[in-house]
């Protein structure tokens, strides 16, 4: 039995801690994630005459946080049931307080759910890889009610989609319109996660002032339940395989079971994806996910300009070589005017530089 | 008194209580208890809560508690923990 267990914060900077939790992980088959920014460790402080004064006693339950994800949580086997998890929960909880962060999820193996919610985490959805859950100071229905406050969002039925619009292209604007046609209202959701070379603040407002002449569109920021780093990590890591899998099926479910049935969302648009590898897999799953929740998904071919399809990454990389003159078939007049102010310009300067996919 | 911001105070150990307070309209005290004793106790947890509430005069609050076990008087000193942080 530990009494007052410490908790200790570990360096992740330092290569000889961080091997340590890796290794101390590695037993349990995780591994210590990319993204995560703060690791505890409980070290086993009982004198043991096999640990010489300069050795650090071992690692016996680790937990990190990536932002406002907890993960990588692992326990040794001869200190589970005496309430380890609760004193590592509140040690994150109160680093995330200390950080501004009042509202958190928690990522973990589906049979680990009974444990995270006894300690008042609430469920959110689980497929047969991971489950997602959820706690702090509002939960989703919370803000599904919040947004429909916001947004007027009343009686009647719908249509989404979801953009991430870096930046709003004539084809999103194609897109829209061709939503805007077909039913009452549209709600467009942009990814706010500050992951892509074009600012949030930048995209909501392109898209906002884009779609003005569409008074049956409403622009809203995603939140942190579609495409966050919370639902959907491997969507900003680039990340394949099952795990991108896994993912991409969890967003979709949240999407359809909380979104579709609380907005009275029928159908979401999507264009078809011909040239990065997860949003083609992630437009699969939805196609398989959301008619469970009795959505339907359509997938609209992109506009072409030329023999290509429009896109936001042709666009980039028109402005990464400095190719300008073809811009002006590619993009709506807003985004062209954007280009040309200051902040619009800093932006194209740093896509030259780098090459982030986003 | 007025709540302005986010707070807490507690833990989620074995008999204490985690309480999160955060600004509300005035006039609107909204209170989301879950307990392990809910069956037993729930009552007269929310009467402790409630009662703190109204003897420190807040105006509006919405507070989260997650409570394992903690007896009345440290429910009470929580609560009054996490309202004076977040005046």
């Amino acid at each position: 039995m530990v009494y007052g267990a410490q908790v200790a914060r570990v360096n992740l900077k330092d290569k000889t801690e961080r091997d340590e939790v890796e290794s101390f992980l590695g037993e349990f088959g995780l591994i210590l994630d990319r993204d995560v920014d703060y690791t505890f460790v409980i070290r086993n402080e009982e004198p043991s005459p096999q640990f010489s004064l300069t050795e650090r006693a071992p690692i016996v339950a680790t937990c990190s946080k990536a932002k406002n994800v907890l993960k990588c949580f692992a326990i040794a086997h001869d200190l589970r049931g005496e309430g380890m998890a609760a004193t590592l929960v509140t040690a994150l909880i109160d680093r995330l307080f200390s950080e501004g962060i009042h509202h958190y999820f928690v990522y973990t193996n589906p049979c680990q759910v009974k444990i995270f919610s006894a300690l008042g985490f609430k469920f959110v959805h689980q497929n047969q890889a991971v489950a997602l859950l959820e706690n702090g100071i509002y939960d989703i229905r919370q803000h599904l009610e919040g947004l429909k406050a916001k947004y007027e969002i009343g009686a009647g039925e719908r249509a989404a989609l979801v953009m991430n619009c870096n930046p709003f292209t004539l084809g999103h604007q194609f897109l829209i319109e061709e939503a805007a046609n077909n039913h009452g209202e549209v709600l467009v959701f942009i990814v706010e996660e500050d992951k892509s070379l074009f600012p949030f603040a930048t995209r909501l407002a392109l898209v906002s002032e884009g779609t003005k002449h569409l008074p049956n569109v409403k622009i809203i920021p995603s939140g942190e339940y579609i495409i966050s780093a919370a639902t959907f990590p491997a969507y900003f890591i680039r990340e394949e395989g099952e795990r991108l899998q896994a993912y991409a099926e969890l967003d979709a479910a949240i999407f359809g079971k909380y979104f579709c049935s609380s907005f009275q969302i029928l159908k979401r648009y999507v264009g078809e994806e011909p040239y990065c590898p997860v949003t083609k897999a992630y437009n699969e799953t939805l196609k398989k996910v959301l008619p469970i929740y009795g959505v339907e998904l359509e997938e609209i071919r992109r506009r072409p300009f030329g023999d290509e399809p429009i896109s936001a990454s042709r666009v980039r990389s028109l402005l990464r070589e400095g190719e300008t003159a073809n811009l002006i078939n590619l993009l709506p007049e807003v985004t062209l005017r954007f280009l040309d102010t200051s902040l619009g310009r800093e932006i194209v300067e740093k896509i030259r530089k780098t090459h982030s996919p986003h | 008194m007025k709540i302005t911001k986010v707070a807490k105070a507690g833990t989620l150990e074995s008999n204490d209580i985690l309480i999160m307070v955060s600004p509300k309209d005035q006039g609107i005290i909204e209170l989301d208890l879950e307990s392990i004793v809910m069956q037993q106790f729930g009552e007269v947890i929310k009467q402790v809560i409630l009662h703190k509430v109204q003897e420190m005069g807040v105006e509006g609050v919405s507070i989260k508690a997650q409570d394992r076990g903690a007896l009345d008087c440290t429910i009470a000193a929580r609560v009054e923990t996490a309202l004076n942080r977040a005046i």
